[in-house]
C-alpha cells in the first residue's frame, strides 16, 4: 500500500502541470492563496455555525437559517481549499506522504473533522427547534471546532517533521 | 529609532524563548491561521450578501450580526499571534517592503470591513441594497484577498531571489 502511495506520488510530482507550478517563479503564492483563501471561507463559515449551536455570541439568527446563507460559499471555500491544497501537494507530493504530520492530517484528521461537519450540517435544522440547542448539538460543535483546530495544528507542524 | 526599537524586541528574552520552542512556534502560527481565517471567512461572506452572492433568504443585517462577533474575535488572535511573529524576524521584515504593503492592505481591509459593519443596518431598510453599499463590499472583499497575497507574498519575494 505504501509502494503503491509512493509510486503514486512520484509520478504525480513529474506530471508537467506539478513541474510547471513548482518551476514557476510567480505561481506559488497564488497557489497558497486559492488554499488560504478556501481554508477561510470553510473554516470561518464551518465555526461559525458552531459557535451558534454552542449558544456563544449573538443569537440574530437560529443555526438553521445561519445555516441556510452559509451552507454555499462553506461548500464553494471547500473547493478551492482542495484545489490550491492538491496543487501544493503536487508540486513535493514524496515528500509529503513520507511526512507523519502531514499524514495524520490528511490520513485522520480530515476525515473526522469532515465526518463532523456533515453531521453538524445535517442536523442543524432540527436543533433548531427549540431555542437552546440540545447538549448533542454543543457537543458536536465543540467536537467539529477542536478537529479543524487539530487539522490546523497538524498543518503548521508539517515543516517540523 | 524604530529599527533600533525592533533589534531590541527581537533579542529580548521572551522572543529568544519564543523562537527556541516548536510548541510555542506551533501554537503561535496556528492562532494566526486560525484568527485569519475567522475573519476573511465571516467578513467575506458578508460582503457576498450585500453583493447578492450568498443568503439571499435573509436580511443582510441579520448575518452580519451573527458574524461580525466571529471576524473581531479572530482579529483578536490574528493581530496576536502577528505581533510575535513579526517580533522574532523584526529587524528583517520592518524595513522590507512587501511586509509594509501587507500591513497598510491589512488596515484598509479592517477599516473597510469596520464601515460595512456600521452601515449595514441602513442599507438592509432599502428595498434594495444601494449600489454604492455594493461597491464598498467589493472593495472590501478585493482588500481580503489582497491581504491574504500580501501575506504570502512576504516570504516569497524576500526570500527567493
Amino acid at each position: 500500500m505504501h509502494r503503491l502511495i509512493l509510486a503514486f506520488a512520484n509520478w504525480l510530482q513529474n506530471t508537467p502541470l506539478a513541474l510547471a507550478v513548482g518551476g514557476s517563479d510567480w505561481a506559488y503564492p497564488y497557489v497558497q492563496l486559492t488554499h488560504f483563501t478556501g481554508l477561510s471561507l470553510w473554516v470561518g463559515t464551518s465555526v461559525a455555525l458552531d459557535v451558534r449551536l454552542l449558544g456563544f455570541g449573538k443569537r440574530r439568527q437560529s443555526p438553521g437559517e445561519l445555516l441556510d446563507d452559509l451552507f454555499l460559499w462553506n461548500w464553494i471555500g471547500f473547493c478551492l481549499a482542495i484545489l490550491g491544497g492538491f496543487l501544493l501537494f503536487s508540486i513535493a507530493a514524496a515528500s509529503f506522504v513520507s511526512n507523519l504530520a502531514f499524514r495524520a492530517k490528511l490520513g485522520i484528521l480530515i476525515p473526522l473533522a469532515l465526518a463532523v461537519h456533515i453531521f453538524v450540517q445535517a442536523k442543524a435544522r432540527a436543533w433548531s427547534e427549540t431555542p437552546e440547542p440540545p447538549a448533542a448539538a454543543k457537543l458536536a460543535g465543540l467536537m467539529e471546532i477542536v478537529l479543524w483546530l487539530s487539522v490546523a495544528t497538524a498543518a503548521v507542524s508539517i515543516p517540523y517533521f | 529609532m524604530l529599527l533600533n526599537w525592533c533589534d531590541w524586541l527581537q533579542h529580548s528574552w521572551w522572543v529568544a524563548s519564543l523562537d527556541g520552542s516548536v510548541a510555542l512556534s506551533v501554537l503561535v502560527e496556528l492562532g494566526h491561521y486560525f484568527g485569519f481565517f475567522l475573519i476573511v471567512g465571516s467578513i467575506v461572506v458578508v460582503d457576498l450578501r450585500i453583493l447578492g452572492l450568498a443568503g439571499r433568504g435573509h436580511d443582510a443585517a441579520r448575518l452580519a450580526g451573527q458574524l461580525f462577533p466571529v471576524m473581531w474575535t479572530g482579529l483578536f488572535f490574528a493581530l496576536l499571534t502577528g505581533f510575535l511573529m513579526f517580533a522574532d524576524d523584526a529587524v528583517a521584515l520592518f524595513p522590507n517592503p512587501v511586509f509594509r504593503i501587507k500591513l497598510l492592505v491589512v488596515l484598509l481591509a479592517v477599516i473597510f470591513g469596520a464601515i460595512v459593519q456600521w452601515r449595514v443596518g441602513r442599507w438592509d431598510r432599502f428595498a434594495r441594497i444601494p449600489v454604492s453599499a455594493k461597491c464598498l463590499a467589493a472593495v472590501s472583499l478585493a482588500l481580503w484577498i489582497g491581504a491574504i497575497l500580501s501575506s504570502v507574498e512576504v516570504p516569497h519575494l524576500t526570500y527567493v531571489p
